[in-house]
């Protein structure tokens, strides 16, 4: 395909992609270096870069950091562990009977995630049936304290993520070759030990895959957290984002939230350019 | 790892991936137990599984008031639906193109939604529920319509820019929401597009289009060049050939690109809530109603919530296969 041609395809999606995406991250740092509030929300103050200065003096802001790294911590080695092992015993079930399973095992995924949040919350209210179970068989009662409500929110954020990791390496383990299996059987290899010297390399760079876009979609988690903490200060459970969203519109601090913004990118850039150096490397051989 | 024989173990496997599947839809059959008791029931202490259910929560989300002719009514409207459901289940016999005929069906659907407010006093609960078919509906048209156009470019151009172009898209889409949210609640703001669904329909056609044209740029991949070079040979444009040869191949990628498309639009939470002050999506009406401190919440949060998974999880049950298969492509070619 010619130059020419690929720019007459692509333009409707590079334009709306640049007028939408690259021009409001101009926007943003633009705006990181202004005093901007609701009242002079047409006229910007230019501070320089005193904003930055105040985020990264903000207790707050730094304790939400802390609180993310933790949730990332938790989290992703979690939904990727049980994901596995959901995996690998799905792929002993016949195909029929699996799609059934795969039905219900991905309603998590589908569900919209401030009604999954709402749901999964439900069953906490003293109504709740889990809080009835505490009640009954632990003989205590369900409150929601700091450590509690840090507990659920990673607790619904494996549930609601698990079906990602899971499907993908259900997907993988399709395309394992059957006859490296059977090489396997034939030097003896137990179960435990297919699986160390089998199942995991042949995964390996699926694994890679699942963590990479896992940590950054619990980054910059929102929603679940903004229902189940009811933007309340007292759990302490804010995460980055979370406290970014009240910083602009409960706070209505809007440069200081965009300065936010723009160094919790550069955070995760750590992260994102490994990712996006390890794709370009593929796109490259790949061809 | 090699299949096992075991009955016991097949058993064990089966109590395990049971028990996993109750794990993922307690949170729903809970909830939607609680949208069919009455307050007092729903706030007993004790879990009750067995009850007189209730539709009073759904009618007091959905309607202001309940008509009193509301069984003709209602009856009408079912029939209604069946029929244009039927007319789309049909549609391949009928003697002309079918795309006619599900254009005809999508514009019966909307004067439909359009007489219900009419003829009965909807609740603000329905026009939140019509903002979100709206801005879904429109993404996924826009961003599946230029996203195809670009995937395709990709998949065929070879040159260094389109390159640049799949790994900045990848950066965009990686970067947090926040980065784009605020500029566009001050673009909005300054131009006078806040709380307006078109504003929103466009940023998360933005937001949406990396991944939309990474995936399909991945599908048309699989198709082999040869098959628009022939039509090409035989005398169609390169557009045309694009319309009439590959789109119709790719029919099944575009579903499953299109299915991931409608759950992101249908979920977006937090650009609906910075961007919209009273034209709510259902995610942000939703999200109202948790925390109160009023005991009958319960009931309507609940009923609120199955309400909005109903339309979605029926649209997985139809193209579940394609999702997977959507899931499964995007890991296997990273």
């Amino acid at each position: 395909m010619k130059r020419g041609t690929f720019f007459q395809f692509s333009a409707p999606s590079i334009a709306t992609m640049t007028i939408l995406m690259v021009f409001p991250l101009v926007v943003a740092i633009w705006l990181s270096f202004n005093f901007l509030t609701f009242r002079n929300i047409n006229a910007p103050d230019f501070i320089g870069w005193r904003n930055y200065i105040e985020v990264l003096q903000d207790a707050r802001f730094w304790q939400s950091f802390r609180f993310t790294l933790l949730f990332i911590s938790m989290t992703v080695p979690l939904q990727m562990l049980v994901g596995f092992l959901i995996a690998l015993l799905l792929d002993q079930v016949s195909p029929k009977i699996r799609g059934v399973y795969v039905t219900f095992v991905l309603l998590p995924f589908i569900v919209v995630p401030v009604v999954g949040t709402l749901m999964f919350k439900q069953l906490f209210e003293p109504s709740g049936l889990i809080a009835w179970f505490f009640r009954a068989i632990l003989e205590q009662r369900f409150i929601l304290t700091e450590a509690s409500v840090k507990t659920l929110i990673v607790t619904h954020a494996v549930w609601y993520t698990t079906p990602f990791a899971l499907i993908t390496f259900f997907a993988g383990l399709q395309t394992l070759p059957q006859s490296t299996v059977e090489a396997a059987l034939i030097d003896g290899a137990n179960r435990l030990q297919q699986i160390r010297f089998v199942t995991l390399p042949h995964l390996q760079s699926l694994v890679v895959f699942v963590a990479l876009i896992s940590i950054m979609d619990m980054y910059r988690i929102f929603d679940s957290v903004f229902v189940l903490t009811e933007q309340n200060p007292v759990y302490r459970a804010e995460t980055v984002m979370v406290y970014n969203f009240q910083v602009a519109l409960t706070v209505q601090r809007l440069g200081k939230a965009n300065a936010m913004a723009m160094i919790t990118v550069l955070a995760i850039l750590v992260v994102l350019i490994p990712f996006l150096l390890r794709t370009y490397r593929e796109q490259v051989g790949g061809k | 790892m090699q299949p096992i024989r075991n009955p016991v173990a097949k058993l064990g496997i089966h109590f395990v991936l049971i028990a996993f599947s109750l794990y993922s839809i307690l949170p729903l059959f809970w909830t939607a137990l609680q949208s069919l008791k009455n307050v007092r029931q729903a706030n007993s202490r004790t879990p009750l599984f067995i009850f007189e259910a209730t539709f009073a929560n759904y009618a007091d989300l959905w309607l202001e008031s309940t008509p009193e002719n509301f069984g003709r009514v209602g009856f009408a409207l079912i029939a209604v639906t069946v029929v244009l459901i039927l007319l789309a289940l049909v549609a391949r016999y009928f003697p002309m193109p079918s795309s006619y005929v599900y254009w005809g069906v999508l514009a019966g659907v909307a004067v439909v939604f359009n007489i219900i407010p009419r003829i009965i006093d909807t609740a603000e609960f329905y026009d939140y529920f019509i903002n979100t078919l709206i801005v879904t509906v429109s993404t996924v048209i826009i961003s599946v319509s230029i996203g195809c156009l670009a995937g395709y470019a990709l998949s065929r151009y070879r040159g260094i820019t389109g390159l640049i172009i799949l790994i900045a898209a990848l950066g965009f889409r990686a970067l947090p929401r926040m980065a784009f949210v605020l500029p566009f609640f001050w673009l909005g703001r300054a131009t006078g597009l806040h709380d307006t669904l078109f504003l929103l329909t466009m940023t998360l056609v933005a937001v949406n289009q990396p991944f939309t044209i990474w995936m399909l740029r991945s599908f048309f991949m699989d198709i082999p060049k040869e098959l628009e070079e022939s039509a090409m040979v035989d005398g169609a444009n390169r557009f045309t050939a694009f319309q009439k040869v590959i789109v119709p191949i790719m029919w099944p990628g575009i579903v499953s690109t299109a299915l991931f498309t409608l759950l992101l639009a249908y979920n977006e939470f937090l650009l609906a809530r910075v961007l919209t002050q009273s034209n709510w999506t259902l995610p942000v009406a939703i999200a109202q109603f948790t925390g109160g401190e009023d005991p009958g919440h319960i009931t309507l949060a609940s009923a609120a919530a199955v309400s909005a998974t109903i339309p979605i999880v029926i649209v997985i049950l139809f193209f579940q296969k394609q999702l997977v298969k959507g899931l499964a492509a995007g890991a296997v070619k990273g």
